[in-house]
């Protein structure tokens, strides 16, 4: 399975996958509002080995990632959202929800400054929070109580992300050593930067109602991911 | 002339606007009919009034008020904006871009209805006309960077990539100090531009401005894959070997980096002298981490012989010591390969009659993995032999059983063994499984997913509707149907349509394709909003990459499926119209042993139960909509479906009609699908559009030659062509003969269809094909076709589909129920699990 960038032409089977996996699904338009609004976040994973019956085949997603940043934070720090992540149950125990998310959290980090990603879970999907707490190392935040639309209660979970920064850092260290040139040395250094400005400020880009996707979001909002 | 309002009406104007644009439409309504007591003639209030009535759904009244204020004021470009507003809302967009080029030229400065052109002109890539907006829009407002972009943006999807480089540079030369880091906008607009120069081919230049800007950009990955794809083209081996180095140390499980890399090294996976080299770099990869997937799988691809043997050998133990479920579904790419499937089957036949000891031989200290071995290796045989490359279903139920017998429970286990009921053609028994398994996870939708599938796959439907109603939002109006609806749930809608067709209701049938339809166009409208939110956002190459893909967005195979099977329906209903109202309510009963007068009434009786029917369900739905208030999922009150079960579609007076707006898309956008040009000559044959239905033909002879359908249209062609009634008029028929070359009018027919048997005789479908020219060329051959049909039943190869089709055929040919059933009697004996024989045509 690969693990690369979410692009337009995945969007049918990203649907697909999501609605024959959750209970928590979107138009077609809400995934494009994420893949045209943070390019850099959203991953897939796909079959790329299966044999094409016709030249039109697009690869199958077996999984996906759909992320986005928060618009305007309300701790005022820049920090990403999970809006959906599935991986099929035939393509289970290969780690890809993890590869998956790794992606997208550096993206988040680099593109976007971001200090944390949070997401929601329902609270009796076991498999999920085992996901998230054990394997990927998020921590509930708290409890949002009827989240759900069908009135079950969330965990509201979150990730610190300066691991990039530190991970960044030791890779300039070490770009100095081998000399790798500037492009993985200004990686540690945008980290910084990024650090500094990015804490409690409001990003210049705004998107939402009076942007004219706006019932995109309303329709997030009321359904409840 | 503009009419003049007194101050205190004019300041109600403006109110008229303010709440049409908050949505208060009842309150708008109100100031509007307030002005228009005393200035009954007042064009922009009428011209606002209709454009209200339009929100609120009185399509036809605005209509009729806005044609009445342009009346009243020809020379107001209100009037006008409303009216292209008006069409732009029917999605008739040349009439909305006239209406708003009116306006323009009316108020030349206006930049709301200058925008509300340019995106239109985007929306249906009138490029120049687009370009000329964006000019002008740029000259209104100069200092907005997005108004550069997107003047940029207009000459680059026109092709002319020198404008659109030169409008980006323009700008940044305007710019007193480089912006900061953190601005995204200024980020993703140099990049943008990056990609305009690399695709006028100079990568040379687009390596040096994208080193320039590489330090302050904030999209690392793009940054880092445009690099490396640089520096293959341009032959700099070291450097792009180092650069996809880079980019694999961030994301190991990327096949294109790991091309990019075998291609920097100068390695090739087709060429024997690279083997070793490319084992040793994809295990350099492989042991940097337990789980990475890709360095591992990957050389199971280049390898063969011993070293494949081994190297497959250490993999599948270490996915099944694992117990990892996807082991199967990730190496049955291989079995292209006869060889390598032969060894596959081998190696795990092989664990299987390992004790559990040496089984896990490897992992003996895991006494945890060591417990999933043998079951795993089960479970990866049950899907193997249950796979259509190495199929054996004896087998196959063999082993998940025993799989099963290990852990009753394992949701995994009971669906496989749903899926080899399912390639037994016992539907029942494969429903029943897959809900069994279901059971076993009632909280995964995954399973209830399947289980839907499966009893749709067994006509079920009323079983699958309530099946996917344990996870939809059934508040929605319509129930769980109308949420899947309003989800755009494809698979289901298609599962269902084809089901439906199968059972010959033809109205539920092109009720789900035509809802199909609908949403593709829903998709390809959705872009519309995108047009002036990805200026504002920046992500301007994310838009060309949307803006390129909607231009083929029909060609996905979800249209595709939907569309042939949309137009077999609409083939049925020109060729048997009398099956539109035996297809109402209770699918097709058996017509054919039905003298006329039985036939009449039974087709009366239907229709009344259909208009019964009907009447209770709209009965239904109007005590349900007063209910709930009717709304959508999207908020917005939604409009009662006068035909719920699609009994207006099934009357259609212009079936072939409908095919073709199903069928132009497939045809322009999918040209390579064979199914599709097989279809486009059914359709045009019938529309006796000639030229067309040859042109199909053409496109299938350079697809396959020896395809099947092509070789029976083909005589079908050529059998019109001689028994027109009267000839075809010059210059056509003559350009039928110059380009018909698969069949010249000289050929024997008898003969070139003997000598397309002689080149298949092993081939069910193609047996078929011969059997259908034989028909027709010689009508008095049927009793010795029904043999030759009923002997292919023998054939090592046919497939059960192919066994169902041919009994089909039989039916077309109005065989006798004897030898129907002679042929199902044999059927049943080689399948006998099959439950898959229609009853009707028995």
């Amino acid at each position: 399975m690969d693990i690369r960038l979410l692009r337009p032409s995945d969007i049918p089977h990203v649907q697909q996958a999501n609605i024959t996996n959750l209970p928590e699904n979107y138009f077609f338009k809400y995934y494009m509002y994420h893949a045209l609004s943070w390019p850099q976040l959203s991953y897939v994973a796909v079959d790329v080995s299966r044999p094409k019956k016709t030249p039109y085949d697009p690869p199958k997603v077996v999984g996906y990632v759909l992320a986005k940043m928060e618009e305007e934070p309300a701790d005022g720090v820049q920090h990403g959202h999970i809006t959906s992540l599935s991986v099929m149950r035939t393509h289970r125990r290969l780690g890809l929800a993890e590869k998956l998310m790794r992606q997208s959290q550096r993206a988040m980090f680099e593109t976007y400054g971001a200090h944390y990603v949070s997401l929601h879970v329902r609270m009796s999907n076991t498999a999920a929070l085992h996901l998230y707490r054990d394997t990927l190392g998020f921590k509930v935040d708290k409890i949002e109580p009827k989240y759900y639309a069908d009135g079950e209660d969330a965990y509201s979970m979150k990730m610190d992300l300066s691991y990039f920064r530190e991970e960044a850092e030791s890779s300039e260290d070490d770009a100095e050593a081998v000399d790798e040139g500037d492009e993985v040395g200004s990686a540690g250094k945008k980290g910084e930067g990024e650090a500094k400005k990015g804490k409690g400020k409001k990003r210049k880009v705004k998107v939402g109602r009076g942007l004219g996707v706006g019932e995109l979001v309303e329709r997030n909002e009321s359904v409840k991911p | 002339m503009p009419q003049q309002l007194s101050s205190k009406e004019q300041s109600l104007f403006r109110q008229v606007i303010k709440y049409y644009e908050s949505k208060q439409y009842k309150k708008g309504l109100k100031a509007a009919e307030q002005i228009l007591r005393k200035n009954p003639n007042h064009g922009d209030t009428q011209a606002m009034k209709s454009l209200i009535q339009n929100s609120q759904g009185q399509t036809d009244e605005a209509f009729a008020l806005a044609k009445l204020a342009l009346k009243n004021d020809m020379k107001s470009h209100v009037c006008w904006h409303v009216y292209g507003l008006l069409w732009r809302s029917v999605k008739n967009f040349e009439e909305a871009i006239k209406a708003y080029k009116f306006a323009l030229k009316i108020e030349s400065d206006s930049i709301q209805i200058q925008r509300d052109l340019a995106l239109l002109q985007i929306q249906m890539r009138d490029f120049q006309g687009y370009i000329q907006s964006r000019k002008t829009m740029l000259q209104q407002r100069p200092q907005i960077r997005q108004n550069w972009t997107a003047l940029a943006v207009a000459y680059h999807l026109a092709g002319e990539l020198q404008e659109a480089e030169k409008i980006l540079t323009t700008y940044e030369d305007t710019l007193k100090q480089t912006p900061p880091k953190s601005d995204i906008e200024h980020s993703e607009a140099v990049l943008y531009k990056n990609t305009i120069i690399a695709e006028t081919g100079e990568f040379q230049r687009a390596l040096d401005h994208l080193e320039a800007i590489t330090k302050n950009n904030l999209d690392r990955t793009a940054v880092m894959e445009m690099r490396a794809d640089y520096l293959l083209r341009l032959d700099k081996k070291e450097e792009a070997a180092q650069a996809y180095r880079d980019l694999l140390a961030r994301n190991n499980e990327y096949r294109a980096y790991y091309d990019g890399l075998e291609k920097s090294l100068g390695l090739d996976k087709s060429d024997k002298g690279s083997r070793q080299k490319l084992n040793e770099l994809y295990d350099s990869y492989a042991q940097q981490g337990e789980r990475i997937d890709a360095a591992r799988r990957i050389p199971l691809d280049f390898l063969d012989g011993d070293d494949f043997r081994k190297a497959a050998d250490r993999y599948l133990r270490r996915m099944l010591t694992k117990g990892v479920p996807s082991t199967f579904p990730n190496i049955k790419a291989l079995y292209s390969n006869s060889e390598k499937k032969q060894v596959i089957q081998d190696l795990v036949e092989g664990y299987a009659s390992e004790t559990v000891v040496n089984g896990s031989a490897e992992k003996q200290s895991d006494g945890e993995t060591s417990k999933n071995f043998h079951p795993s290796v089960y479970y990866f045989l049950a899907q193997h032999y249950d796979y259509h490359m190495s199929r054996n279903l004896v087998k196959a139920l063999e082993y998940i059983d025993k799989a099963i017998e290990s852990d009753p429970s394992a949701v995994y286990y009971n669906m496989t063994k749903a899926r080899i009921w399912k390639h037994y053609g016992n539907l029942q028994r494969a429903a029943e499984t897959m809900n069994h398994a279901r059971t076993l996870d009632e909280r995964d939708r995954y399973m209830n997913t399947k289980c839907a599938k499966y009893q749709l796959r067994n006509d079920e439907n009323d079983k699958a509707i309530n099946t996917m109603s344990k996870f939809t939002r059934n508040e929605t109006v319509g129930g769980a149907l109308g949420d899947l609806h309003d989800m755009q749930c494809i698979w289901y809608l298609t599962e269902d349509g084809e089901s439906y067709f199968r059972q010959r209701k033809l109205g539920l049938a092109l009720k789900r394709f035509r809802a199909l339809y609908d949403i593709f166009e829903t998709w390809h409208e959705d872009q519309f909003d995108f047009h002036s939110f990805s200026l504002r956002k920046g992500q301007i190459r994310a838009y060309i990459d949307m803006v390129r893909w909607e231009d083929e967005l029909r060609d996905h195979p979800f249209y595709t499926r939907a569309a042939l099977s949309a137009i077999q329906v609409y083939l049925l209903l020109h060729d048997k119209p009398e099956i539109a109202h035996a297809s109402l309510a209770n699918g097709v009963p058996d017509m054919d042993g039905m003298d006329a007068n039985e036939r009449k009434k039974a087709l009366k009786k239907a229709k009344k139960d259909q208009e019964k029917k009907e009447a209770e369900a709209k009965e239904v739905e109007k005590k349900n909509a007063a209910k709930k208030g009717g709304t959508g999922a999207d908020g917005e009150p939604k409009k009662e479906d006068p035909d719920p079960t699609g009994s207006k579609l099934v009357e259609t007076k212009e079936p072939l009609e409908e095919a073709t707006k199903f069928l132009t898309p497939l045809l322009e956008m999918s040209p390579k699908n064979i199914e599709g040009q097989n279809i486009g000559f059914e359709v045009y044959l019938r529309r006796k559009k000639y030229l067309l239905a040859l042109k199909c033909l053409l496109a299938a002879s350079s697809l396959d030659s020896e395809n099947p359908s092509l070789h029976e249209q083909a005589t079908r062609f050529r059998m019109t062509l001689s028994s027109l009634s009267e000839p075809l008029p010059e210059p056509i028929s003559s350009i039928i003969e110059k380009n018909f070359t698969l069949l010249p009018k000289s050929t024997d027919l008898v003969a070139h269809n003997e000598a397309f048997l002689s080149r298949h005789k092993n081939s069910p479908r193609h047996i078929h094909a011969y059997l259908k020219v034989r028909q027709q060329l010689e009508p008095t051959s049927q009793s010795e076709n029904e043999k030759q049909m009923q002997a292919l039943l023998k054939l090592e190869n046919i497939e059960l589909e192919e066994a169902i089709e041919g009994l089909l055929l039989l039916d077309a040919w109005s065989s006798g129920a004897e030898v129907k059933k002679a042929y199902v009697d044999t059927a049943r004996e080689r399948w006998r699990e099959a439950s898959l024989f229609p009853a009707a045509i028995i």
